[in-house]
């Protein structure tokens, strides 16, 4: 199983490590957040407060599951440059090694969000002419975001062959 | 030469021969589509609105808001203010909507607030359609739909008279495989029939007759699902005695059938799968006539199946994946282009259309792969249905019981292959492999490998795409060139390189060239010794660009061989291609290249030389121009006029200048003041259009010892993009500034001495125009700082701002 998912040649390179500090962030605000709003409209007009915190409570139960996973998530992600592909793979539970060939790209983009920026984060999506191409490289720094995007492009350029 | 040589001789501007080169009108002529195309949009509207509003007006009874005859007296006027409206819409999308299509480019512009003006690479174009919903068949119009590949929407162009359509769609059709046709031969093509739009160059390969496609419908699996729910919805409705309630809710099950017969069965009337010269056409349409023109090579991927009740009857289905169908939203609408090649056909005729597909390769031959038994934890039932296979050419996977699938991916199409594995397949140790294509209905995945299968097969897909879009880099290229040598009467061998190298020696072998026959190289192509007349240039690999200069340039040089300006110039006597690589056999030249010489030549003769160098730097303007007035000549759209001196300079400086614009600005913050006052400077020039070369310097002359042994130069080579009509002064200051730089240590010394022998030959005045030319070359070149740091540092040198230099300080 190891080997289904062993990169092509040496290692795999990994995102940052702020990466992981990121995911915890958003794992604390999102769910109680998004589960927040159904709990207090339910308790707000029905009066039953239990019932909103029967939800308060999976909305706790899901961030322990969330950040206890962090690290192997984290740990999942991985990348390489090869010759001719560029390799992704990432997943714990379903788990995905994608192959692109740099002469089937059609457009490299680099993205940042707000979240993203505070942690000096960025991430590199890689687009095909299939949509169900997957290939998005998240949490890597800046510059590394970069150095990607100009290897890819330059890569893409003289590998390129028409449609 | 004396002053009065100079003087332009008569009438060589405005010669009376046609221009050699070949190009377009001056002035762009854009097109509309047809006046009619308003009315025939205001009419669609007004159909859909009484079929929309003929629904309610139908007595059915349950209905409980449906309308009577009397409120006709409000709904007439209405209905007729919203038609008016659409036509007024529809009158000014088509006012403002023009388009070009020429040997150049294909444009379209549109909207009247914001206007959007799209141009298409002709290589991009995937499918060309053209469709005649019924109101605009009637009219004889049709809807030129171009799909232009990944990410962009379709370009719908409506309506246009149907000839003219289908001469657009034969143009561009030529143009997107990559040949140099030219819209005026396309509009020589044989007529399409009203009826089936199929020409007498179309062979068809398929025709559904209308008994097959009915009974295929009624077999389909859509159809009995929605029969049989109507059916039991019935039964049970009639056992309660609830018929009349019940109707209601089945009036959404008899408006889809209805909209799945439209697009089963009459829009898939007369279903013509065809051969046309350029690729497959498909032609169907009760009503509505669609006609729909794929490229082969466009096609990425391919699906046949086969519902169970199909099985007795050996019936089939194909659909192929093209860019841009999948990105439209419904399927399979009944004007809208759809994925299908065959909607029901037999075995025999599903192995003909494959042959055109994918020829050469036999599906049937391909070994099969199963997944192991353990994936019948998995598939329950269908685990001994998932194969996978493989050749040189495609990739195969197969699956399903009742409803059988197969899709293929032809190598090169492949766009990513991913490895993917859920918690289950985890503890089964399998995985699926998915070969990634554009949206459609192809979904090639390899279910339930063993691990090591799965990654064995990823791996090794990755090596058999990268091979084979190689292969189809180099098909493409071989075809993008002209025919072979007809000249040198001799079978070229099938291209056979793969490497330029390899490439190389075929080509030598084959023309029974010697390796030692070298002569030197340019940027675009290396010359090697033919015989004692002539020499072989061979391109380099990449070469789109030079096949099309190296074809004006040979009728240039034709043009030319009629006049004797005192000089040789060059002649191509044959053009061809060989393994992949285009060549041309050209005149040799007499004597030796001047930059050479002039690196031996002891210094008396130099000068000597230099002197008859200067000489035919200024009298390259005796070459007849093949076009009147201020033009570039050679290269990409020539020959391209321009109003003036000025302007067609400038044009050559904005052509090259983005390249080095942000380099030239970090070494000399001035530059963009000195770009400005050269603007100024040229403004002031007053001369007649004359050709000149561009980029005369010592390296594109040749040297010949005279009758009386003193070296004289005898000739100019390299006419090139740089080739305009023009000043014939730039080619005076191109000699004498490019002299600077030859390496030989008195270069600088005698560049200065040649400077002053022009001034004394030509006046005094022309002085500052030589510094202004200079300055024109030091733009000109400036781009070299990525390959030549010493040219780009005499360009620096040009540009440097000094207080005393053009004519207007």
């Amino acid at each position: 199983m190891e080997e289904l998912f062993a990169p092509p040649a040496y290692e795999w390179k990994r995102l940052s490590p702020k990466y992981r500090s990121l995911r915890r962030l958003t794992t604390v605000l999102v769910a109680p957040i998004l589960f927040s709003i159904p709990a207090i409209l339910v308790g707000v007009l029905t009066g039953q407060w239990w019932i909103s915190a029967i939800i308060w409570g999976c909305a706790a139960v899901i961030v322990v599951l969330r950040l206890l996973l962090v690290e192997r998530n984290w740990r999942s992600w991985g990348y390489a440059e090869r010759e001719d592909d560029l390799y992704i793979t990432h997943g714990v539970l379903f788990r995905t090694l994608v192959a692109v060939p740099y002469g089937r790209m059609q457009l490299v983009e680099v993205e940042s969000g707000p979240l993203e920026r505070a942690f000096g984060l960025a991430s590199v999506s890689l687009h095909t002419a299939s949509a169900s191409t997957d290939a998005t490289i998240p949490g890597l720094t800046p510059e590394e975001a970069a150095r990607l995007r100009d290897r890819l492009t330059e890569l893409g350029e003289s590998q390129a062959s028409g449609l | 030469m004396t002053q009065q040589d100079h003087s332009p001789p008569p009438g060589t501007q405005a010669t009376g021969v046609a221009p050699p080169v070949s190009g377009a009108p001056t002035v762009k002529q854009t097109e509309r589509p047809h006046p009619l195309t308003p009315f025939i949009r205001g009419w669609l509207v007004l159909v859909a609105i009484i079929v929309g509003f003929g629904r309610d007006l139908l007595p059915n009874g349950s209905n409980d808001r449906d309308l009577s005859v009397s409120d006709l007296a409000w709904v007439l006027p209405v209905l007729s203010l919203v038609v008016l409206g659409a036509g007024l819409i529809g009158f000014m999308s088509w006012y403002f909507t023009r388009f070009v299509i020429d040997d150049e480019e294909l444009r379209i512009e549109t909207g009247a607030l914001f206007k959007n003006s799209k141009r298409v690479a002709f290589e991009r174009l995937q499918s060309i359609d053209v469709i005649q919903p019924f109101a605009a068949r009637m009219f004889g119009l049709a809807e030129l739909r171009l799909e232009v590949g990944a990410g962009d929407s379709t370009i719908k162009l409506r309506y246009l008279s149907r000839s003219n359509a289908t001469q657009l769609r034969d143009y561009l059709l030529a143009r997107a495989s990559g040949e140099r046709a030219s819209r005026a031969q396309a509009t020589l093509g044989p007529a399409a029939s009203p009826l089936t739009d199929l020409t007498a160059s179309d062979r068809p390969i398929v025709t559904i007759t209308p008994q097959r496609l009915v009974g295929g419908f009624l077999l389909s699996s859509e159809w009995l699902v929605t029969v049989t729910i109507t059916v039991v919805a019935l039964g049970v409705a009639a056992l309660n005695g609830v018929v009349t309630y019940a109707l209601p809710g089945l009036i959404p099950l008899l408006i889809g059938s209805v909209s799945m017969i439209g697009r089963r069965v009459v829009a898939m009337f007369h279903f013509t799968l065809a051969e046309s010269p350029r690729g497959l056409r498909v032609t169907r349409g009760l009503t509505n006539l669609t006609s729909q023109s794929v490229p082969v090579d466009r096609i990425q991927g391919i699906k046949v199946s086969q519902p169970l009740l199909w099985r007795p009857f050996d019936w089939y289905r194909v659909d192929v994946d093209i860019l841009g169908y999948g990105a439209s939203a419904g399927e399979n609408n009944e004007s809208d282009a759809t994925s299908v090649l065959l909607p029901v056909a037999t075995s025999v005729e599903v192995q003909r259309a494959l042959d055109e597909v994918l020829p050469d390769i036999d599906l049937d031959a391909i070994e099969l792969h199963r997944s192991p038994p353990r994936a019948r934890w998995l598939h329950w039932f269908t685990a001994h249905t998932l194969r996978y296979g493989w050749d040189d050419a495609v990739l195969i996977t197969e699956h399903g019981l009742l409803s059988r699938v197969r899709n293929v991916v032809p190598h090169a199409k492949t766009q990513s292959v991913r490895i993917q594995q859920g918690p289950l397949q985890c503890r089964l140790r399998l995985a699926d492999v998915h070969i990634d294509t554009p949206r459609g209905p192809v979904n090639a995945v390899a279910r339930e490998l063993d691990e090591a299968d799965a990654r064995a097969l990823a791996m090794s897909q990755l090596d058999r795409a990268r091979a084979a879009r190689k292969l189809d880099r180099n098909r493409l290229a071989a075809r993008r060139s002209p025919r072979p040598a007809a000249q040198l009467g001799q079978t070229l061998p099938e291209r056979s390189g793969d490497s330029p190298e390899r490439s190389e020696a075929a080509v030598l072998a084959h023309l029974g060239i010697a390796d030692d026959a070298f002569l030197g190289a340019g940027s675009e192509s290396r010359v090697f010794a033919l015989d004692v007349d002539h020499v072989l240039r061979l391109y380099r690999e990449d070469h789109e660009g030079p096949v099309q200069v190296a074809a004006q340039l040979r009728a240039l040089y034709d043009y030319w061989a009629a006049t004797d300006p005192g000089f040789e110039v060059p002649r191509i006597v044959d053009a061809g291609e060989c393994a992949g690589r285009f060549y041309n056999v050209d005149r040799r030249m007499s004597g030796r290249n001047f930059s050479g010489w002039l690196a031996e030549a002891p210094e008396s003769e130099r000068r000597v030389a230099l002197l008859s160098y200067l000489r035919v730097a200024s009298s390259i303007y005796r070459l007849p121009s093949p076009v009147a007035g201020f033009a570039r000549l050679v290269g990409d759209g020539a020959p391209e006029h321009f109003p003036s001196l000025a302007a067609v300079l400038s044009a050559q400086l904005h052509r090259v200048i983005g390249a080095s614009q942000a380099r030239l600005t970090a070494d000399l913050p001035e530059v963009a003041q000195v770009w400005a006052q050269w603007h100024t400077d040229i403004a002031g020039r007053v001369s007649l259009p004359y050709v000149v070369h561009g980029d005369f310097c010592p390296a594109n002359a040749f040297v010949s010892r005279g009758p009386d042994e003193t070296p004289v130069v005898t000739g100019v080579v390299d006419f090139s993009p740089h080739t305009l009509a023009a000043d014939p002064l730039l080619d005076v200051t191109g000699a004498i500034c490019f002299l600077e730089l030859e390496s030989y240590p008195a270069a600088a010394e005698d560049a200065a001495w040649l400077t002053e022998q022009a001034v004394a030959q030509l006046g005094e005045d022309i002085r500052p125009w030589i510094a202004v030319y200079r300055r024109f070359y030091g733009f000109y070149f400036s781009s070299a700082h990525r390959f030549d740091q010493r040219l780009y540092a005499w360009c620096l040198e040009q540009l440097r701002p000094s207080p005393v230099i053009g004519p207007s300080s």
